[in-house]
């Protein structure tokens, strides 16, 4: 018994070891900065027909790297995840076309603003809206925390409608362009670059109740960094790289350009062939999640689950929590605990692929230990006892008369979680992880084609996951012979 | 009787489990070579005695002396004793994951008591004894209820055992198969096995025990040799569960 609880250690021992070495890895190097940004939100941060990150703020803040001498390493996270990174000190700062607020003063530094944004109401084209009276008793599509969206609902009363409110600009617009809401509200450049680029809307307001955006870094921290910031968007105004940065994404020129990329007539075929290789990466990313969680689970869930059923009190109750806290935690509050929250109390950064690890291990592992332990229990109790009464200690006996005859009711329950795991790498999109759902939510980000790219990435899903079954039944009927 | 010649001592034996007192105070002594048969109305703790000689139950408290080893004792290590005393059960409990010879091979090559080789050739010699060598490789699914019991004492023998203890094995078998099991366990007691026998085969108990025991309630009523016994039982219990037995 002591032996097995030693080596539970070191097993366990190990893969905090495995883990701290990536994310110590993150801290090293001198004078580059890791910035978080949009992936969502252009002309400021999306990313272009070729796979890069793009944008007004990506073009600025790599100007001002150069102009001042820095080094940055871009995190395109999605806002959300960015700010929460800064927050964490997961990342030093962030630019993401993020208005200033006295709200988020509080919180963070924010250099002096870079770009002035008002708000503007857009409504389908063709559609009879023409101004915010209109709007009485209709809803409107918001995408959460923006100031499009504190400024709609700061009217919404006076004007009596109603709000819906959504992750993702192209979400928004496209429960617009579908008829679902009357009008989206956001900042006009954001709204004017997607109108030119083939989004079927219409801007029916001037902008108002706008703010500036700025770069921002965690409240008191990176000082010299902000610093810096300022000093380069100063020399950029001056020489006039600040307004060629702007006219290559706003001015006339640009449009004719990227219109060509966003034409809504794609077929789902030339759709894959654009996006091959962002599809691709993120298709293999999604298989490295679930095939290193898969292992890690496995290994923690058997674990646990034979801690649950080893007779010894106190590991049994260890094992009982385990399984209550991971098992009944949210995989989405789980990923963001870990990813935004762990860094916060220990004070060390850890990168969203080995968070997400973690998370899916914790999680899956608690789901396995449950049948794992379930599976044992539903050998017949006699089964351990000729076993003992015949002199062979606890372990082997487990090892050579129980698990034999536990696995095979577990299996069914493995292929399962397997799948399971698959599906949940998805979740982890929220912490800005590239894998196969992040990168369809960026296409859509570029071409605005939600449908046909949704159901490119559900096609996908649906062939890997087959794929995989096959597999697993193939290793089921190899054991059950 | 010197003390040396016994192989089981008991004293005092107590067993509860919450408010159930299921054993109220134990005394037993087994010597070298004795058959002794325990028999009683159902529910009156023969399992749970059987049990806790080898420790598959805590007693909660007395003392139990297995071939000098003091088993209520903490520090006795109890895989090496339970390796001298062989357990048959009611339901068999062979390991269906494995064959018959598998099932016999495993403790004595996993233990090293044994090589493989030698360990095999014990089984196949046990095999034969019962009468069940061309079975060796099947899987205990393909055997019948009698057969099955006849490996599980060959299983429990191949540890060559000082002691077995039997837990009904024959209630749960067809009637036509019970003589095959009770034969292999009467050879064994002329052979000079110490043997402890739970149960309800009146006609074993009669023929093969050099004693009787009548257990009811958590209690030794009774015992005696069986010609006494069953002939001439003095406790009214006694009396009362034989009549139940021998009209039913
Ligand atoms: N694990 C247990 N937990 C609680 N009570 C138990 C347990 N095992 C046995 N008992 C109780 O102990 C008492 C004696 O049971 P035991 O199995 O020893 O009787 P038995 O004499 O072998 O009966 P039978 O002839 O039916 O096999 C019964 O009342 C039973 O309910
Ligand atoms: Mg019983």
């Amino acid at each position: 018994m002591r032996k097995r609880l030693l080596c539970l250690g070191t097993v366990l021992l190990a893969c905090l070891s495995f883990f701290t070495f990536f994310s110590t890895k993150t801290q090293a190097a001198e004078k580059t900065y890791t910035i978080g940004t949009d992936i969502t939100y252009a002309p400021f941060d999306f990313q272009d027909s070729n796979g890069h990150y793009t944008g007004i703020d990506i073009d600025l803040i790599k100007a001002i790297a150069k102009e001042e001498g820095f080094k940055v390493k871009l995190k395109p996270v999605g806002f959300n995840a960015a700010v929460q990174a800064v927050e964490a000190n997961q990342m030093d700062g962030v630019i993401a076309g993020m208005t200033i607020t006295n709200a988020r003063k509080q919180q963070f530094d924010f250099s002096d603003p870079y770009y002035y944004a008002g708000e503007v109401m857009a409504v389908k084209q063709g559609s009879s809206i023409k101004s915010l009276e209109d709007l009485r008793g209709k809803k409107v599509a918001l995408k959460v925390g923006t100031l499009g969206a504190s400024y709609a609902n700061s009217i919404k009363k006076k004007y009596g409608f109603t709000t819906t409110e959504f992750d993702q600009s192209n979400d928004m617009y496209n429960d617009v362009t579908s008829g679902n809401s009357a009008a989206a509200f956001e900042d006009y450049p954001v709204m004017a670059y997607g109108i030119r680029n083939g989004m079927k809307m219409k801007i029916v307001t001037k902008p108002k109740a706008g703010g500036s955006y700025g770069f921002a870094v965690k409240k008191g921290e990176n000082q010299e960094l902000l610093t810096k910031f300022n000093t380069g968007l100063s020399h950029l105004k001056k020489n006039g790289q600040y307004d060629k940065i702007v006219a290559k994404y706003l001015g006339k020129s640009a449009q004719a350009k990227e219109k060509k990329a966003a034409t809504s007539n794609d077929g789902l075929l030339s759709l894959v062939k654009q996006n091959k290789s962002s599809l691709l990466s993120g298709l293999g990313q999604t298989l490295y999640l679930t095939f290193i969680s898969i292992i890690l689970a496995t290994i923690l869930g058997v674990i646990v689950g034979l801690m649950q059923v080893m007779p010894v009190k106190w590991v049994n109750w260890l094992s009982s929590i385990i399984i209550y806290i991971f098992r009944g935690m949210p995989l989405l509050v789980l990923a963001l605990f870990i990813y935004i929250g762990v860094p916060n109390l220990t004070g060390s950064k850890i990168s969203a692929f080995v968070a997400g690890i973690i998370t899916l291990t914790l999680n899956e592992g608690a789901y396995t230990a449950a049948f794992v332990s379930g599976g044992i229990k539903a050998v017949d109790p006699g089964q351990m006892e000729a076993a003992r009464s015949l002199g062979l200690p606890y372990g082997k006996a487990m090892r050579r008369v129980i698990l034999p005859q536990g696995v095979k009711i577990m299996v069914p329950s493995f292929i399962n979680q397997f799948i399971i795991t698959l599906k949940d790498t998805s979740i982890l999109s929220v912490i800005g992880i590239l894998e196969l759902t992040q990168t369809g939510k960026i296409i859509i980000a570029r071409n605005l084609q939600g449908f046909k790219v949704w159901t490119i990435i559900a096609i996908m899903y649906i062939v890997i996951i087959t794929l995989l079954t096959w597999l697993s039944k193939f290793v089921e009927r190899r054991i059950n012979d | 009787m010197s003390e040396q010649n016994l192989k089981v001592d008991v004293t005092d034996l107590i067993k509860d489990y919450g408010n159930n007192h299921v054993l109220k105070g134990l005394n037993l002594q087994v010597k070298n070579n004795e058959v002794v048969c325990m028999i009683g109305p159902s529910g009156s703790g023969k399992s749970t005695f059987l049990r806790c000689l080898n420790k598959l139950e805590d007693p909660t408290a007395g003392q139990i002396v297995i071939d000098g080893h003091d088993i209520s004792n903490k520090n006795t290590n109890m895989n090496h004793v339970r390796e001298k005393i062989g357990m048959v059960f009611q339901h068999f409990n062979l390991f269906p994951n494995l064959t018959v010879l598998e099932n016999i091979t495993l403790a004595p090559i996993e233990l090293k008591k044994m090589t493989k080789q030698k360990a095999e050739a014990t089984a196949h010699d046990l095999l034969k004894n019962v009468g069940l060598d061309e079975k060796a490789n099947a899987y205990p699914a393909s055997l019948s209820g009698g057969q099955e019991q006849r490996v599980a004492i060959a299983r429990a023998l191949e540890m060559q055992p000082d002691i077995m203890l039997f837990d009904e094995p024959t209630s749960a078998l067809d009637p036509e198969m019970v003589g095959d099991v009770l034969d292999v366990m009467k050879n064994l007691a002329k052979q000079g096995m110490t043997m402890i026998v739970v149960t309800h085969e009146m006609g074993f108990a009669k023929e093969v025990a050099d004693r009787v025991v009548f257990m009811a309630d958590g209690h030794i009523m009774e015992e005696g040799r069986p010609a006494d016994l069953f002939d001439h039982p003095k406790n009214p219990r006694t009396q009362d569960f034989l009549r139940k037995v021998l009209n039913a």
